[in-house]
């Protein structure tokens, strides 16, 4: 598709992935800046990596902010899939377009009226707040992306595989295993890393949620830079930055892997 | 179907292995069993090997957890979600806090690190008696100036120095209604603390006429422009101007004569203390002597504890900059809590002088 564009049209694009990830690259560079600000690059150092790694608090809330994500992204997806099939198979057109747009409307609120609204919630109950907190607010936040990402898998699904696996004498456990969730499976690991994505990068509705100790890494970082960015942040940025990388690599691994397998199949 | 289920088999015990290593290492930071304290405070305002020290001398495990503005610390105290042992609230939220009954009278008998802090520092008008609170580190309002962007000649020791025609847009103000109009009264030769419509109206207009100075009012933006020689005057707090001149040696701070402001950020404990033994155990180490030096070295700000002056650089804690010794001190003034009443008549006129911009 390359070769189609025009020398102006490859400029452009260049100049817009400049544009993009410039800020990304300048910040990278500094954090292996042996001096203490972004004012001037001394000399190549990693002691700014050292610093992160040798505090135990700040790699506690990288690895919690990890597994809030996974774990969030695996309930929403769980709940989202099973969602998305629960709308699929209404029948009245009302009701469906009703159903969808309530999903949507948690997508496009903003999150700080998300936050507020979880806060009250788990005062209301008398819930404690930290990791489980932060965890349900996650998996309720991601949920409705999740529901976005599998339905279009499901809508370009022909109505008549399911009639005809039916009609074979598959059972209805069967054909949800064996038809529907094999065919809709790229879409569910889409909103399993978008869900990841979300997670890893909410502030609004984390920072309402947040307490007892437990906090994650955007929370922390904003809670640091007040005192003026130090080079420590730089670094936590980069090493997000590469975990980010992983995890959209790891996504067209499977992705890549899913299609191999189909077209397999369909060979 | 089957790579789904491998895939959150996967999932699954990545999670596990993550709750694992971050369970493990709060577990080796935890040096033993005589409780836990969670202690809340701004970001970067404490050395953190002296909460380690404090771990291993007292086997005390310390949550340590950070905010950024004294309004989000008292929300997520009131909501009552997190039980906050240890809070550093500024003076005014000190007053604020109390009133509402959010703060448990401290005891003195556990806290004979009390005798170390000079009494200067106690007994003040936001908790008379310190029945609440003890001061954690201190500082002042002033001017950051850098010598080679202004005329020679201006030392700012006058406010009134930021009148100088010559500074024609080159001054920056901290966005902050307390703090502009408190200067303005200042510069008039008043109290930054009256409660006197005519007054607040001088001080007004007086304001006004430095608006062709003026090329910002802002917040903690102000510091890298400092810092980089992008900005030749700041009215800034005394801990901001430290650390922009530990950056930059070209600046200068300045607090001027007529008066100006003294901030205090203080030791508390919060009503949703759950182990208030522990609490004073951490108000006490944090108030010993060579602890408190430390911290001083590390954080930056001025100390008002005078053992730890006394184990600290000559140097640093001679710098009248930051020590004001007690002469210069005789102008500064706590700002008082004025009510809501009063507090939105500053707002107003600091609006009608941002207006005049």
């Amino acid at each position: 598709m390359t070769s189609k564009l025009s020398l102006g049209g490859k400029a452009y694009l260049a100049l817009m992935f400049l544009i993009l990830y410039a800020p990304i690259f300048y910040l990278m560079l500094y954090s292996f800046n042996s001096g203490d600000s972004m004012s001037g690059f001394e000399s190549f150092t990693l002691s700014h990596y050292a610093d992160v790694f040798a505090d135990t608090r700040l790699i506690v809330i990288l690895l919690d902010t990890v597994l809030v994500a996974l774990l969030s992204g695996f309930i929403a997806t769980v709940i989202g899939t099973l969602g998305a099939i629960g709308i699929v198979s209404v029948r009245n057109r009302w009701w469906r377009h009703t159903l969808l747009s309530l999903n949507n409307v948690l997508i496009v609120s903003p999150d700080v009226v998300i936050g507020a609204s979880f806060l009250i919630l788990f005062t209301l109950i008398g819930a404690k707040l930290g990791f489980a907190s932060v965890l349900l607010s996650h998996a309720a936040f991601s949920v409705p992306i999740v529901v976005l990402m599998v339905l279009p898998k499901l809508l370009e699904m022909k109505t008549s595989l399911i009639d005809a696996a039916l009609d074979l004498g598959a059972s209805r456990r069967d054909v949800l295993t064996r038809v529907v969730l094999p065919m809709i499976q790229p879409g569910i690991y889409a909103g399993f890393f978008m869900a990841i994505t979300y997670s890893l990068d909410d502030f609004a509705v984390t920072f309402f949620v947040t307490g007892n100790g437990f906090s994650t890494l955007s929370v922390e970082i904003y809670s640091m830079a007040r005192t003026g960015i130090t080079l420590t942040v730089n670094a936590i940025s980069t090493l997000v930055f590469l975990a980010t990388l992983i995890v959209v690599a790891g996504y067209y691994w499977v992705t890549n892997r899913a299609r191999a397998a189909e077209a397999e199949v369909r060979a | 179907m089957k790579s789904l289920i491998r895939s959150s088999i996967a999932v699954l015990v990545a999670c596990a292995l993550l709750f694992y290593a971050s369970y493990t290492l709060n577990a080796t930071s935890n040096a033993g069993g005589a409780g836990v304290i969670t202690v809340y405070n701004w970001g970067e305002y404490i050395d953190p090997d002296l909460i380690t020290q404090f771990e291993e001398e007292t086997g005390i495990h310390v949550i340590y957890e950070t905010f950024d503005s004294n309004e989000a610390m008292l929300t997520k105290i009131q909501q009552g979600g997190s039980a906050y042992d240890v809070a550093v609230p500024s003076e005014y939220m000190v007053e604020k806090m109390a009133e509402e009954g959010l703060l448990l009278p401290l005891d003195p008998s556990k806290i004979p690190n009390l005798a170390h802090i000079d009494p200067y520092f106690l007994n003040l008008p936001f908790d008379p008696g310190n029945r609440y609170s003890i001061p954690y580190f201190w500082g002042t309002l002033g001017i950051v100036y850098n010598p080679n962007l202004v005329p020679e000649g201006l030392t700012f020791d006058s406010w009134q120095d930021l009148w100088d025609p010559a500074l024609k847009q080159k001054v920056f103000l901290y966005d902050g209604a307390r703090e502009v109009v408190g200067m303005g009264l200042n510069s008039i030769g008043e109290s930054l603390n009256v409660k006197d419509e005519a007054l607040l109206r001088r001080a007004t207009d007086h304001l006004k006429t430095l608006v062709p100075n003026i090329k910002g009012v802002i917040g903690d933006e102000i510091t890298p422009l400092m810092v980089n020689n992008e900005a030749a005057v700041a009215l800034t707090f005394s801990g901001q101007a430290a650390d922009m001149m530990a950056e930059n040696e070209d600046l200068e701070y300045s607090v001027p004569r007529e008066g100006s402001n003294l901030w205090f950020d203080n030791f508390v404990i919060p009503k949703t203390s759950k182990n208030i033994e522990g609490a004073h155990a951490f108000i006490n180490f944090m108030l010993d002597a060579e602890v408190g030096a430390q911290n001083a070295d590390y954080v930056g700000y001025s100390t008002p504890n005078a053992a730890a002056m006394e184990l600290m650089d000559e140097e640093v804690v001679t710098d009248e900059r930051f020590y004001p010794t007690g002469e210069q001190r005789k102008n500064l003034e706590v700002y008082q809590n004025l009510g809501p009443e009063w507090m939105g008549k500053y707002s107003e006129y600091f609006m009608e002088f941002k207006m005049a911009l």
